[in-house]
């Protein structure tokens, strides 16, 4: 009976993307995976509340604008 | 006999200007001072002795030859390592260093010496200023000024132990995530982050730029004063820095805070532990005392505030790492290196809402925050300095979770970009430990006039280890 072989699976997504080529021990991979996931459900949560015409240089703007030297 | 470890840098320089002391001697008498202090804290990256005793024989002779001196003329110095010199090449507290010497002195560095002041040294910093309690796994740990066995806080390690122990009157630091705050309240000394833009970053390392704050450490407010006062302002360099007037900071030391209004958040405040809430409500004593009036305040949601100054920091730090930590992992230390791969599970998307979510966060602290106050205080760490070997985890799985608990109260500082006071507790012969106080943009001059005011009683102390 030919002994049935399994083809190696990928980590999912682990794979792909700008985390792909680091040395990293899988625990710490899935660790920083659960981080970001963590991370990720904030932004969703802030994006949601977020008006469209929000700009990166919006920070900037309101500092100067409120500064009180 | 002139207790020069005592001095201010203001002193000190008025001292040498009226010859009562020459550079030279103090100078000299800094550079033993420092050796001490490495000894106890490993404090000292790279002496730069010969430089600085030729250049305070110089200022001795300009002092004699009737020159004008600059209001930091002789006075010896040194800086956290990651500020450009020209012809030498900065550590960053790292393995992996700049490629070619600097050929431009940083703005900050530049702007000292055009005061006058010599620089003695280049002083410990966690491995690439990325990391809240001064271990470096790369140069060796920091080790705290009135107990060995304790952390230092980071990143600005060196620099808060050598002005804690009295080797230099001030030095350079910065801070990202609480990398000010956080030593100067571990060595029981004070630092002003100021505010996002101030002071010119060029010539600094980067290590997350949208937050990179570069700031001051000192023992008395009128050194803080002084130096950001030389620091703070408009740079061809750096784009980011604001080009708003820079206040007389060291005249206003002195101006009116009677009826300020301290802002508590009862909420935030109250995940700290037992004893950094007692401290907390002694300084606030202490400050009602001087007349500053306290009131509630809120802020918008802090664990939201943690998470968006995370998703603004780690891919920021992670991109400008992420060729070497493909090419020369191993020349990481385990800490800093898990932290960098973190940065590359964010998302553009994630890293870009926190971003563009900024600003709103800012406008939502001013107008509700600070709607009703002039100045919130905060702890700076969220328990009693912890034991170097407490928080010795390397990359470890509780690296995280440790180090969330560590910039607790200092991180989300840095994504609303706010002006920021440390202040040492009263220590009642115990270890140090520090509070905030959080002030409106470009708020400073009224943070140092509190500080000032804070110091006459709670004056400042040189470290020593206790028995």
């Amino acid at each position: 009976m030919a002994e049935q072989t399994i083809d190696p699976q990928p980590e999912p997504a682990a794979e792909a993307g700008p985390a792909a080529g680091l040395a990293m021990p899988p625990e710490r991979r899935r660790a920083a995976q659960a981080h970001a996931a963590q991370l990720s459900d904030t932004a969703a949560k802030v994006a949601a509340e977020l008006p469209l015409s929000a700009d990166v240089d919006d920070f900037r703007r309101i500092l100067t604008a409120a500064a009180r030297p | 006999m002139m207790e020069l470890e005592q001095l201010s840098a203001r002193a000190l320089a008025a001292a040498i200007r009226g010859k009562k002391v020459s550079s030279l001697e103090a100078t000299r008498a800094a550079i033993g001072r420092l050796a001490a202090a490495h000894e106890l804290t490993n404090c000292t990256l790279s002496l730069d002795a010969e430089e600085a005793l030729a250049a305070a024989k110089a200022c001795d002779a300009a002092i004699a030859a009737g020159k004008p001196a600059g209001p930091l003329a002789g006075v010896p110095l040194a800086h956290k390592d990651m500020f450009d010199r020209t012809g030498k090449i900065a550590s960053w507290g790292a393995r992996i260093r700049a490629e070619a010497p600097a050929t431009q002195d940083a703005t900050v560095i530049a702007r000292y010496k055009a005061a006058g002041a010599l620089q003695i040294a280049a002083l410990h910093l966690t491995e690439f200023a990325f990391g809240p309690t001064g271990h470096n796994y790369v140069l060796g740990h920091a080790r705290n000024p009135w107990d060995p066995t304790r952390i230092t806080g980071g990143s600005s390690a060196g620099t808060a132990a050598a002005v804690a122990y009295g080797a230099i009157p001030a030095g350079l630091g910065s801070d990202t995530g609480g990398s000010l705050r956080l030593p100067a309240a571990a060595c029981g000394v004070c630092s002003i982050k100021p505010t996002w833009g101030r002071v010119s970053r060029a010539g600094a390392m980067p290590l997350a730029p949208a937050l990179d704050t570069i700031g001051i450490i000192a023992r008395h407010m009128e050194d803080l004063a002084l130096m950001l006062g030389l620091l703070a302002g408009a740079d061809p360099r750096d784009p980011a820095a604001g080009t708003l007037p820079v206040p007389d900071y060291l005249a206003r030391l002195d101006d009116p805070i009677r009826g300020a209004r301290l802002g508590i958040d009862a909420a935030v405040v109250g995940s700290a532990h037992p004893d950094v809430q007692g401290m907390l409500q002694r300084v606030t004593k202490i400050l009602e005392k001087q007349g500053l009036v306290t009131a509630a305040c809120r802020f918008p949601d802090w664990q939201t505030l943690d998470h968006l100054v995370q998703l603004t920091q780690m891919p920021d730090c992670s991109a400008a790492h992420a060729a070497y930590l493909r090419s020369r992992p191993n020349d990481y230390g385990p800490q800093v290196r898990a932290r960098l791969e973190l940065g590359h599970f964010i998302g553009a998307v994630d890293h870009l809402t926190a971003l563009r979510a900024r600003g709103s966060y800012l406008r939502r602290t001013l107008e509700q925050t600070f709607k009703d106050i002039d100045i919130a205080i905060l702890p700076i760490f969220a328990d009693p300095v912890p034991t170097i070997a407490e928080l010795d985890i390397g990359g470890g799985p509780t690296l995280q979770a440790a180090m969330a608990r560590v910039v607790k109260y200092t991180r989300p500082i840095n994504y609303l970009g706010l002006p920021t006071l440390a202040l040492p507790v009263p220590r009642a012969g115990g270890l140090p430990n520090g509070i905030q106080l959080v002030g409106r943009p470009y708020a400073e001059a009224q943070l140092l006039a509190v500080g000032r005011a804070y110091q006459r009683e709670v004056p400042p102390e040189v470290a020593r280890p206790l028995a």
